[in-house]
């Protein structure tokens, strides 16, 4: 494992390389560019207000900055889940071709949408301002969270790309399985809306967790009455389990490794 | 530099049951195959879904297949290594398991120093993206640093000769503008072992010599080549060494003149068989439409015509209906003598005797000289020259003289003659390498023919 990970150092140049690749094919072509990526999140946001703060009536207050303070670290997840599903499959023209770490292409996958993420955090503090959100005081929570969060969306992201190229039907299922995660997270809804006796099992979702920081700096820190951190037990459960997420998921890539070539 | 970067991933990498060694010790042996057997798994309709494989423990279907058994062999620092053998005999994945791109399934390869693959050009290149940032990205995944590349930026440019192209997106590119581009970064990528694999055939004529002048130029700087091609030209040119490969096992390796003749008689041998082959195939439709009865009128001499060949293989690389035979070909001197070598520049005849066994109208008569590669050095028959030869009967015994003055380098050439029929498609009878002429030639020069050139050095100015 650990001469993996020295090996994976050796090759951390073809890793930004390839995440700026990402970055880049996404918006080549497009007039706005990367613009889309702070243009997205303010169309969702306005989508969904519609919905929970005028149709459904949720009683939130300032429901946009609710959901979106939650919303964007789910995406990053999610994106990262389903851009990485299929991404060794479709990169089969350079693993036939080329040796290098393999765990650098859905790897690359996920720090692209961790660098957009960032870019869409950047939009997100711009509209708190405007909004005089302080969302500064929390703040320096933020980077741990956005650490932990890392790993467990990299351990996801490293099974579910290698299952895939054994198990082709995966890439279909996955969109369903991200939706089930989305609904069993508070993303749309707040967790004191959850029964009492489910709470308990929400909260062995790491992404529970997250959100529930994510909400605190951002939304929470607005109405301090509704502020409510998690014990530590919760938080430490949170980073052991997305820890083991990570390893889990880069020895199955690395066990599944040798066979890719043969089955793509 | 590169070198850092590979050495940092040495150590022994053990994967299940096999090793890659890397040392960057003083050893005389850059690539060390010791024992390696692949095995591929062939597998029988799709991928099962995930479904059957966790509800109903389906497994997949697959067959075995060895595509190498057992190969062992060591390539030298600063040696020129060839691979040669048939199609599906295992070279390009004994390419891979050198390159790590597969992993054996057994046995241990053992690498000194860096390695780059040219596989397969371009390889990665992302079709939006435009030749300065595809130059980048590709040779990152060769395995260079960023700082490389912007020294050798420049280089990699020009050698492509894309300068006015370079950021243009690459979908916009021809194929050989694009393949430019894959072998320009690749080439430059400067590894201690390169790898190469049929990709040699890049780009118009001045693009190829340049391609070689960067073969010969890593050559000449000692570094390790091992390459993959069925142009059996260009191994033999470039190789010191070559491996012939068969069913994934050595058949022979060493001399290339000594290997690749061997190669090229076990593909004539092929041949062969799928000629005899395909006449048994068609004797069977004979006798098939003979059995059923059929209104055509078949004459019995043809079934035993079209087996001819096949008389205990005895009769080597040869074909044809049999309709008239080569019974025999000579070489004879000016004064009529039977000979087997000449000297550069003698007039000689080259006498064949055809035996007709049916009226043949208009044959055509023909001869090619090829040299010890199988090149074809020049052929030529009767009606190329205009001469119509009429018709003979069942029982004609013929003479045909070509009369030949002998402009060849120095070396061994082989004489094929034919007798065709006027369709100039179909053969009477055909004899591969029938005569050998050994010529002997003083002259230093190097090729095929000697044009006999007169060389005057003067001086213009000073």
């Amino acid at each position: 494992m650990i001469s993996n990970f020295k090996k994976l150092f050796s090759y951390h140049e073809l890793l930004f390389s390839l995440t700026r690749k990402e970055l880049k094919v996404k918006y080549r072509g497009s007039a706005l560019g990367f613009f889309w990526s702070l243009l997205n999140p303010i169309l969702v946001m306005l989508v969904y207000s519609f919905v929970f703060s005028i149709v459904m009536r949720l009683g939130i207050k300032h429901y946009a900055i609710f959901l979106i303070s939650v919303l964007l670290p789910f995406n990053f997840l999610s994106n990262s889940v389903n851009y990485g599903a299929n991404s060794i499959v479709a990169n089969g023209n350079l693993i036939n071709k080329i040796y290098f770490p393999r765990e650098i292409i859905p790897l690359s996958i996920v720090l692209a949408n961790l660098t957009n993420f960032f870019f869409e955090l950047i939009a997100l503090f711009i509209v708190l301002g405007i909004m005089g959100y302080k969302f500064y005081i929390y703040l320096h929570i933020l980077p741990l969270v956005i650490l932990v969060q890392f790993f467990l969306v990299s351990g996801v992201t490293l099974v579910v790309s290698s299952l895939t190229v054994f198990f082709r039907d995966l890439q279909h299922l996955i969109g369903i399985i991200m939706m089930i995660w989305f609904f069993g997270t508070p993303v749309i809804y707040p967790l004191s809306m959850v029964p009492e006796k489910f709470q308990f099992i929400m909260k062995a979702n790491p992404m529970t967790v997250f959100s529930i920081f994510y909400r605190n700096i951002f939304y929470y820190v607005n109405y301090p009455e509704e502020l409510q951190f998690p014990t530590l037990k919760v938080i430490l459960m949170a980073v052991v389990v997305s820890l083991f997420v990570f390893f889990l998921g880069y020895f199955v890539f690395k066990k599944l490794e040798p066979r890719f070539t043969e089955e793509i | 530099m590169l070198e850092e970067s590979l050495a940092s991933q040495n150590g022994i990498v053990t994967n299940t049951n096999s090793t890659y060694i890397d040392t960057d010790g003083n050893s005389t042996v850059a690539v060390d195959v010791r024992s390696i057997s692949k095995i591929f798994r062939i597998y029988h309709g799709k991928n099962p879904s995930l479904k059957d494989a966790i509800l109903k423990g389906k497994r997949v279907t697959y067959e075995e297949f060895l595509a190498l058994d057992n190969v062992s062999f060591s390539v030298y620092k600063g040696e020129t290594f060839g691979i040669i053998g048939p199609n599906g005999s295992g070279k390009s994945t004994l390419l891979k398991l050198i390159a790590r791109i597969l992993v054996p399934n057994s046995g241990e390869i053992v690498i000194n120093g860096s390695v780059s693959a040219l596989l397969e050009l371009g390889a990665g290149f992302h079709a939006d993206l435009t030749g300065r940032e595809n130059i980048y990205i590709n040779a990152a995944i060769l395995g260079m640093k960023k700082r490389e590349i912007d020294k050798k930026f420049d280089e990699i440019v020009r050698f492509s000769e894309l300068e006015r192209f370079i950021d243009t997106p690459v979908k916009n590119y021809s194929s050989g503008m694009y393949m430019r581009l894959g072998f320009s970064v690749a080439i430059n990528v400067n590894p201690d072992i390169l790898l190469v694999d049929e990709v040699l055939a890049v780009g118009d004529q001045a693009f190829q010599s340049k391609c070689y002048q960067v073969i010969y130029d890593f050559m000449r700087r000692g570094k390790t080549i091992i390459i993959v091609s069925h142009d059996l030209e260009t191994i033999s040119d470039l190789c010191k060494r070559v491996a012939f490969l068969k069913n994934g096992k050595i058949e022979d390796i060493g001399n290339p003149i000594v290997v690749i003749n061997k190669y090229r008689s076990y593909i004539e041998e092929m041949e062969r068989k799928r000629i005899i082959e395909q006449q048994k195939e068609e004797r069977k439709k004979i006798f098939k439409s003979l059995v059923e009865g059929e209104r055509k009128v078949i004459d019995g001499e043809e079934i035993d015509k079209l087996s001819r060949v096949s008389i205990n293989g005895e009769v080597v690389n040869r074909f044809g209906s049999g309709d008239a035979e080569i019974k025999r070909i000579r070489l004879v001197d000016k004064d009529g003598k039977d000979v087997d070598f000449c000297k550069y520049g003698d007039e000689v005849n080259i006498v064949m005797d055809v035996l007709f066994n049916t009226e043949v109208e208009d044959p055509i008569f023909g001869i090619r000289i090829t040299d010890h590669r199988g090149n074809i050095v020049y052929g030529t028959n009767n009606r190329l020259n205009n001469i119509r030869s009429g018709t003979f009967k069942k029982g004609d015994l013929v003479k045909v003289i070509f009369s030949q003055r002998i402009v060849f380098i120095g070396g061994t050439y082989f004489v094929s003659p034919s007798v065709g029929y006027k369709d100039t498609k179909t053969y009477c009878d055909w004899v591969n390498n029938m005569l050998t002429i050994n010529v002997i030639h003083h002259n230093r020069a190097e090729g095929i023919a000697d044009l006999n050139s007169e060389i005057t050095i003067e001086k213009i100015s000073s």
